[in-house]
């Protein structure tokens, strides 16, 4: 070991200081992952249930993140503040609080109301903290930080994924580039090489069959039932959207889950015979529960806030807060009965009573829309409910342990062998595009367009929100140390013509990236032909040189050097007259040129 | 002569901090290996190098490791490593093996011992002859001689870009290139391999 040890000692003691500084930074990295948490859960998973699974629970992780960072910057900006300022709660609590979130928490600083929108200051004369601008501020550049992950994180992943969509060799990346070296179980081993033989059993009987002749019959049937399948989902999301809106408007409390947990037992029952196209409706499936989920939240929304924030009650943001506190935990609580009806029961049913089912599969396209629906409640409740990142962070944890938990118990390894970067590169697409651009426009219209209630909260007595951040400005401008940042604010953030001009800019360099990639498109299908063409031209140089061997070999007695040296001359001549033609093949449109013109000069 | 990525090679005369810390954790990996090293053969392998043993342990020793018994690939694995071709590892190959194997390695690199592994006749191609091994080892030989043939001519003509009828290494990474869950499979860059992570 002293060798080995020397010479790393050596290696080590040289180095050149940007490299080594890179270096650093790749060891801080490889330490990090190590030291985070659940990392060895991670692994076992990744071991036992391949990548796919484990990729649900990295997202579980990533999104605890967000919810860990919004909670404890706003416990430090809105509530540390809020202590200090506190009104006596002279409401008693029962238990039933908890599920209710209403009662002894009404007046808790879980809820907006409870905000004093006073300037707290502890000692007189000294530096006073501004209620309003903190929590406006807090909340916005909590949004703004998350639309900067979300994006770069979006970007990075549509770049590596996606980067030659035309150009998917299904067979050859089949055999090569699936095999999951990840996993060292040898059931999950036999299972992977049970589903790759299956895989290209399937491959091999399409390459078989010619054309895919339905009868007229058969493509009637199958017409008739996705435009069935497709009626019902969409009828079941009308009526679950509108019976959600009457039974709010009509304030009784049946919570909306219930709303919807039907039409999640109408849309898994799938017409027999339709596994041919099981992956394709596969994501039909995920496309339909998705247009749900959003119109239920849409339809919660739209309530909230044109109809709860008009209406004469006392605290109106309170009010949303608690629905929405009661919406995340409903989901919680139905996630783990999920957990528990999909996973426990059904090994129970699978394994006993009937055997033929066997153990279930980790439904991995139904948690992750869980998770995104649930985050996406989390930030539309941040701005009426501070703290409630924080209980939506202690009910992840506990769904990651009960998941985790289940799976190693109850569950079987994936037979379809998912495109785990794609789907995950969807499933963060989902979570920016609908999700949270959905919740920047609700509160984008709650803090700009809503009159909040008049008697509680910090913005008590404003005509909007934004009206706190447009009377700091005015505040501002009397004194000359902060003229700068005035003008920033009426030039830049309230100026319709800078807007106007940024987005054209925007538009431009869009378009211009867009014409681009066409190009770069066109010169990789170039460069590709040119190289097939290059091998064309090199497999008939070496047939000519053979044969030019073969004949000075059987007339090597007649002396024939003169005429072998011509004839290998012109070969010379020939490959560097292709080399030339195959530069000028990239100004033309590509064809088998080459070989043509190989056979034209000899 | 693989170069240990866990090694680097610059010149410079100063030791800062990190590389203090750095040394420390590399040489506490490379400890924690030689342990298992050693537990494979204790008779066998020295606990002292300073003579410079020429010690190689045996594939069938190595092929019993719980991280790559189950693995269809393993006896390649292990040969693509050894100096000798034969699968005997001697501890640099031991080391060697396991520094490309983990999350440290670059993307090049797996690609290039990627490739190795699944050229069985070493002849840095692959030929149909390596496709179809690979094939059998894939689905422990449950499809029939002409299923085979089927999908290898399919294999080698979608990603033969040269159209030698065999792939080279460039074919490889293309392909490679246009499958991005590729390195995710291939030993996935962020985590650790099996093996080291019982230290921590």
């Amino acid at each position: 070991a002293e060798d080995l040890v020397g010479s790393l000692a050596n290696s080590c003691l040289s180095s050149s200081s940007l490299q080594s500084f890179r270096r650093f930074g790749n060891t801080l990295t490889e330490h990090f992952h190590q030291l985070q948490p659940w990392h060895k859960t991670l692994k076992i998973i990744g071991a036992e249930f391949g990548t796919s699974v484990l990729s649900y629970f990295i997202f579980l992780k990533w999104l605890l993140n967000f919810n860990i960072f919004s909670f404890l910057i706003n416990f430090g900006f809105i509530t540390i503040p809020q202590f200090l300022a506190a009104e006596p709660n002279n409401l008693s609590f029962t238990g039933l609080e908890l599920l209710t979130g209403a009662g002894y928490f009404q007046q808790t600083v879980l809820y907006y109301g409870s905000y004093t929108n006073a300037t707290i200051s502890k000692v007189e004369n000294s530096a006073s903290y501004n209620m309003q601008l903190a929590y406006i501020f807090t909340v916005g550049t909590y949004f703004v930080i998350c639309f900067l992950i979300l994006l770069f994180s979006m970007a990075r992943l549509f770049s590596r994924n996606f980067v030659n969509p035309q150009a998917r060799s299904v067979n050859a990346s089949k055999l090569l580039c699936t095999w999951d070296f990840n996993i060292t179980n040898e059931k999950a081993v036999k299972l992977q090489q049970k589903n790759l033989l299956t895989q290209i059993k399937e491959g091999l009987t399409e390459l078989n069959k010619e054309v895919q002749n339905f009868s007229v019959m058969e493509r009637v049937v199958r017409f008739a039932t996705h435009l069935i399948a497709w009626v019902a989902s969409l009828a079941a999301a009308v009526a679950a959207c509108a019976g959600v809106y009457f039974l709010s408007i009509n304030n009784l409390k049946v919570r909306p889950e219930f709303a919807f947990f039907h039409t999640v037992v109408v849309l898994p029952s799938l017409p027999p015979g339709m596994d041919q196209l099981l992956v394709q409706l596969l994501f039909l499936l995920l496309f339909r529960n998705i247009i749900l989920k959003i119109s239920i939240v849409g339809i919660l929304c739209y309530y909230w806030l044109n109809i709860v924030a008009t209406s004469e009650s006392q605290c109106w943001e309170t009010l949303v807060g608690q629905d929405i506190y009661r919406l995340v935990l409903v989901d919680f609580i139905f996630c783990l009965l999920g957990s528990f009806f999909g996973e426990f029961l059904r090994r129970i049913i699978g394994t006993t009573v009937c055997v033929s089912l066997g153990l279930p599969e980790f439904d991995i396209g139904r948690n992750v829309l869980d998770l995104i629906y649930a985050q996406t409640l989390t930030w539309i409740g941040i701005l009426f409910s501070p703290l409630l990142p924080g209980i939506q962070m202690i009910a992840f944890l506990i769904v990651f342990f009960v998941k985790k938990v289940s799976l190693m118990r109850n569950c079987q390894p994936p037979c379809k062998v998912w495109r785990t970067a794609q789907m995950m590169t969807s499933f963060i697409f989902l979570l920016f595009c609908p999700s949270f651009l959905g919740v920047l426009s609700v509160i984008g219209v709650t803090v700009w367009r809503l009159k909040p209630s008049e008697e509680c909260g910090p913005f008590r007595g404003l005509p909007s929100m934004y009206a706190a951040v447009a009377e700091w400005i005015q505040m501002l401008e009397s004194y000359t140390a902060w003229k700068w940042v005035v003008w920033i604010y009426h030039n830049l953030i309230s100026s319709e013509l800078f807007f106007f001009i940024i987005s054209t800019f925007v538009l431009v360099v869009t378009y211009l990236y867009w014409q681009i990639i066409q190009a770069r498109r066109t010169m990789t299908k170039l460069l590709h032909n040119q190289i097939i063409n290059a091998g064309k031209d090199k497999k008939f140089l070496l047939q000519k040189l053979q044969k030019v061997q073969r004949s000075k070999r059987s007339s090597s007695a007649l002396g024939g050097r003169g005429q072998q040296v011509s004839l290998t001359a012109q070969l010379l001549l020939f490959n560097c007259l292709v080399q030339v033609h195959g530069v000028l093949q990239l100004c033309k449109q590509p064809a088998g040129l080459g070989k043509g013109c190989a056979s034209n000069f000899i | 002569r693989l170069k240990n990525p866990l090694l680097f090679e610059q010149e410079q005369l100063f030791l800062p901090v990190w590389q203090i810390c750095r040394f420390c954790w590399l040489f506490l990996l490379v400890c924690r290996l030689h342990g298992r090293y050693h537990e494979m053969a204790p008779n066998v392998v020295p606990m002292d190098y300073t003579k410079d043993p020429d010690v190689k342990l045996p594939m069938q020793l190595i092929i019993n490791m719980p991280e790559l018994k189950e693995n269809p690939f393993k006896e390649r694995i292990v040969e693509s490593f050894s100096e000798d071709g034969e699968g005997s590892l001697s501890f640099n190959d031991f080391v060697d093996m396991f520094s490309v194997l983990s999350e440290m390695a670059p993307r090049e690199l797996k690609a290039i011992y990627a490739f190795k592994i699944y050229d069985f006749n070493t002849d840095n191609f692959i030929c149909k002859a390596d496709l179809e091994k690979t094939l059998n080892k894939l689905t422990r030989e449950e499809l029939t001689a002409e299923e085979i043939t089927l999908v290898c001519e399919k294999v080698i003509e979608e990603a033969d870009m040269d159209g030698d009828g065999k792939l080279g290494f460039a074919d490889f990474e293309n392909m490679i290139s246009k499958a991005p869950d590729f390195l995710r499979y291939y030993f996935k860059k962020n985590r650790v391999s099996c093996i080291l992570a019982g230290m921590f």
